[in-house]
């Protein structure tokens, strides 16, 4: 932990601010749009700091199929739903045969590093680092990916006045872990992700190993000097934007990424995830005083030729449970407190549709992994099942775990954050022991 | 001048005590830029600022940086409203900013002798606009775009994807139909489709569907692309069946490309739609098809309209009830207010009235969908003189430096490239909502913008590009800037860019390498990044 940071803190143990003094601290005059006017006040403690994690949280974008990235081999309807695109049965003589996780449900082979399933997220599962939350998603119910998504990362359904992402409320409510940390929040996109949205020095890098502005070294402190006082004065966003780059822009020269080596023969996949996965692990092990990144592997959107066992689904899950696996061995095996959550818009169909593939639907699955997850299981509340009769609307695995339920716990219990009605406004949690 | 985050000197304890936050407030007041004053005025400025502050000079005071809080949190505002440069003062220049992929004098010039409403319609009527060159040189370097499908099919998908791109680029930097490229480029986002899901399909969308309407009437793009073979394979219509309908382009019809998310449809009316446009596919190699044997003929009912059950012996007529379907949407008043909307926030605001939607709704059904006399009643010289700053996307912003630094062009796959590390991968927006348009999406990937500054600049190689610097060089340091601000600002640069570039064009000698360098800090320039 930071020593001089704690010891700035000769504050009293919980400041509390009103709502308007947060607001003119944090943002200024915008805020009045950035934050809306029903927001609750916010406590501001330090004394969280030295427990807190790192969060590394994960989109899995297109509304992934919980039922191949966990499928219930156990119920009958699973077979029936899907006569083309089910996973045959752990216990089957299938070459394709599932890996038994807990009797009843179980991964495809690409979930568990191939036949043998021994490989990707089965180590962190069987180090009960990784727990699953099946059954779970948002209570509204839209099937557009774009609404499903916005309102996924805002955190709260339905609410056209906020803008601001849910891990982007949690970064302006809680001081620093590294008082002066350039970059606390790193969106790995082209585009500041919307749960990102109102955290303060933070930036979306789709390249953290090459974040230069190039040109001659010898004039690069002047031209730095001319883009900070040209944008001095500018408007937001562009204005932080600016001033947060050029520090960043310093931060990351220092950084070594291409001489990394993983911890524990760990090797990330190429792929864009994977290569972002690798990043944030290079950040975090730099003590750079990243807090949070969010990452997002697209790919999900399986509306025809889905094939979890050889196509398109599986070179996606392989591609997630691979990048992930790298990541638990590096960083999280190795003691780093980070916690690691990922959440899809929706789940989709229980049954296929005529394109051997299926429809957006309702429930899914959240992945949770770190060493204050309480994981080695797959966590559900009353589990419905797959029978017709049970489906919402006929066609879907119900919602039963608010996905704000899980994310609440790990705010609250691993962020180090109490300020969780201005995290996820207006949503009692239910702790679901989601955490140690 | 420096800009730092390292307070601590002065806030000894960084931390969000209230002493702090009275403090921070003050500085906080003495940021309010004209700019966000005027957009966020009526939302909280209002009663905090005086009066007096927006009478301010062009050279807008420089906030006070050294105070800014370390500890607190000072969220980033992603403001959609960010209000024009007091140095833009000439309304005609805002036009020809909004109705081109970057100013540049000869088109200042153009609108000034046209007059605001003639200058509209010169751009309007752009089939009238002499585009030889221009075409020559697509025709020249990028000859699969003319082909059809099936001989496409055979070609590279690596070409056809690098053609399509460059030419786009190439288009929309040089050729004088400006308005007409923003539209384009407007359309190509509305009905996005991703090339590697579609491949060389894309060819003729882009061809027969996106640039033939791009001006045209709404209804006819909308139906123009319901037939496309390209748009059947990205949303997956071409793998929907009677027996086992795919709701996918059924839903984006009406929540992305007419109704909008809000348009009054239900889950009910996604999937009865989808069982109307059962049979249309693609045959072959990507040619349009109804197929009446996987089309369902039960009855159905979208939108309270009730299609009677058919029969397989009316053949080729079952594509009449999606046909009819699809009149149904385009004549939609949800249609009508969808697309008034989001082209006012592409041409006008990103945030556009009440009143401006159902303005612009309205001449949307008294016109049957024109998208000119749209265009027509949203660039009026009352709005858009009044109306926000939009940030350029990485695509406007590599457009308008090719425009402004009027380079010599062999090939432009440097360009390609640099999109992608722009954040801009033309084409390639995997999900159907197309490139966002907004701020808060775009403001935070600043570095590769300034990067891009550097690469454009220094482009010299006449195998590529040459960026010719010889105008730059003729006269002084002085002149150099002043042709700069012409060349990339139509003469309205802010005087805080104007007083930077000089300062550093004579901190060295004024050289070659200077003056690129001094380029490339215009293009990575604030003021450079809006339009």
């Amino acid at each position: 932990m930071d020593d001089q940071h704690d010891a700035d803190c000769g504050c009293q143990e919980y400041n509390e601010l009103s709502r308007r003094q947060f607001l003119a601290t944090s943002a200024g005059v915008s805020a009045a749009a950035l934050f809306p006017a029903w927001l609750p006040k916010i406590v501001m403690s330090k004394n969280y700091s030295s427990t807190r994690d790192i969060i590394v949280s994960v989109f899995q974008r297109g509304g992934a199929d919980g039922l191949s990235l966990c499928a219930p081999f156990a119920d009958a309807n699973y077979y029936t739903s899907r006569s083309t695109i089910a996973i045959p049965r752990p216990d089957s003589t299938a070459a394709t045969k599932g890996i038994n996780l807990d009797g009843f449900f179980m991964f495809p082979q690409a979930m568990a590093g191939g036949a043998a399933g021994t490989g990707g997220l089965i180590p962190a599962f069987k180090a009960t680092d990784l727990l699953i939350v099946h059954a779970t998603g948002q209570l509204n119910n839209s099937r557009s990916h774009f609404d499903a998504q916005r309102y996924m990362e805002v955190g709260k359904p339905v609410d056209p006045s906020l803008v601001t992402g849910w891990l982007g409320r949690h970064l302006a409510s809680i001081p620093p872990l590294k008082p002066d940390a350039p970059l606390r929040g790193i969106g790995v996109a082209s585009g500041l992700q919307k749960t990102l949205v109102g955290a303060p020095r933070t930036l979306p890098i789709a390249d953290p190993t090459n974040y230069t502005i190039g040109g001659l070294t010898t004039t690069q402190p002047q031209r730095v000097a001319f883009l900070q006082g040209d944008y001095a004065g500018a408007d937001e966003p562009l204005h932080s934007a600016a001033l947060d780059a050029t520090n960043t822009v310093s931060l990351l020269k220092s950084v070594n990424f291409s001489g990394y080596v993983p911890a524990n023969g760990a090797v990330y996949p190429t792929s864009s995830f994977g290569r972002a996965l690798r990043s944030v692990a290079v950040l975090i092990k730099n003590d750079a005083g990243i807090e949070a990144a969010q990452v997002d592997i697209g790919g999900w959107d399986t509306h025809s030729a889905e094939d979890p066992i050889a196509g398109s689904m599986f070179r996606t899950m392989q591609d997630f449970s691979n990048s992930l696996a790298a990541f638990y061995a590096d960083v999280i095996a190795t003691g780093y407190s980070v916690t690691l959550v990922s959440v899809s818009e929706f789940g989709r169909n229980v049954r296929e549709n005529g394109s051997q593939g299926t429809d957006h639907g309702r429930g899914a699955v959240m992945f949770a992994m770190g060493k204050g997850i309480a994981g080695g299981r797959v966590l559900t509340k009353n589990w419905p099942g797959l029978a017709r009769e049970v489906l919402a609307d006929g066609q879907d695995l119900q919602v039963t775990v608010d996905y704000r339920d899980i994310l609440a716990e790990i705010v609250q219990q691993r962020l180090g954050n109490p300020n969780l009605d201005f995290v996820f406004p207006t949503w009692k949690p239910t702790m679901l022991g989601v955490t140690r | 001048m420096r800009i730092t985050t390292g307070a601590k000197a002065q806030h000894p304890k960084v931390d969000s005590s209230a002493e702090q936050a009275t403090e921070v407030e003050g500085v906080t007041t003495e940021r309010r830029s004209r700019r966000s004053f005027v957009f966020f005025g009526a939302l909280a400025a209002a009663t905090m600022i005086p009066k007096a502050s927006r009478a301010q000079a062009p050279s807008r005071k420089r906030r006070v940086i050294e105070k800014d809080p370390v500890d607190v949190s000072p969220a980033i505002v992603p403001s959609e409203s960010v209000a024009a440069f007091a140095e833009w003062d000439s309304p005609i220049s805002r036009l020809v900013r909004r109705a081109t992929l970057g100013i540049t004098n000869a088109e200042v010039a153009r609108a000034n002798q046209l007059g605001w409403q003639g200058y509209v319609n010169y751009q309007l009527n752009y089939t009238r606009i002499n585009d030889a060159a221009v075409e020559a040189f697509v025709a020249q370097k990028y000859p699969l775009l003319s082909q059809t499908s099936d001989l496409l099919f055979s070609a590279a998908a690596g070409d056809i994807r690098n053609q399509l791109i460059e030419s786009t680029i190439y288009r929309a930097a040089f050729s004088q139909r400006q308005l007409y490229h923003r539209m384009v480029e407007f359309w190509s986002d509305h009905f996005n489709q991703d090339i590697d899901k579609v491949g060389y399909l894309l060819v003729a969308d882009q061809r027969d569907v996106i640039r033939k309407n791009a001006l045209g009437r709404f209804p006819d793009l909308l139906k123009a692309s319901a037939h496309s073979a390209s748009m059947m394979a990205y949303l997956d219509q071409s793998a929907s069946r009677n027996t086992a309908p795919n709701q996918n382009y059924a839903r984006e019809i009406m929540e992305l490309h007419t109704l909008g998310v809000d348009g009054g449809y239900t889950q009910t009316d996604v999937a009865e739609l989808s069982r109307v446009l059962t049979g249309w596919t693609i045959q072959g190699r990507g040619n349009f098809v109804f197929n009446p044997a996987i089309h369902d003929w039960g009855s159905k009912t979208v939108l309270g309209v009730t299609i009677p059950a058919g029969s397989p012996s009316l053949g080729q007529d079952g594509i009449k009830e999606g046909e009819q379907m699809l009149d149904v949407l385009v004549n939609h008043p949800s249609t009508a207010r969808f697309i008034a909307t989001k082209m006012l926030r592409w041409l006008l605001t990103p945030d556009p009235t009440p009143t401006q939607i159902s303005t612009i709704a309205s001449v949307y059904r008294a016109t049957g969908g024109d998208i000119k006399a749209m265009i027509r009643a949203i660039l009026n010289d009352s709005w858009l003189p009044a109306a926000p700053m939009k940030l350029k996307r990485p695509f406007h912003f590599l457009a308008s430096a090719l425009r402004s630094t009027t380079p010599t062009v062999a090939t432009l796959s440097a360009m390609n490239q640099q999109l992608s590390v722009l954040g801009h991968p033309i084409f390639s927006w995997d999900t159907p909502d197309g490139f966002p348009d907004k701020i808060e999406y775009w403001a935070g990937n600043i570095v590769p913008r300034w990067a891009f500054g550097t690469t454009m600049s220094n482009q010299n190689s006449a195998t590529s590009i040459v960026v010719d610097t010889t105008a730059y060089r003729a006269g002084s340091p002085d002149a150099a800037v002043d042709l700069i601000d012409q060349n990339f600002f139509g003469g309205e640069m802010p005087l805080v860019t104007r007083t930077g570039l000089l300062t550093y064009i004579k901190a060295g000698t004024f050289t070659d390498p200077r003056v690129r360098e001094t380029i490339a800090l215009a293009i990575s320039a604030n003021a450079f990044q809006w339009y």
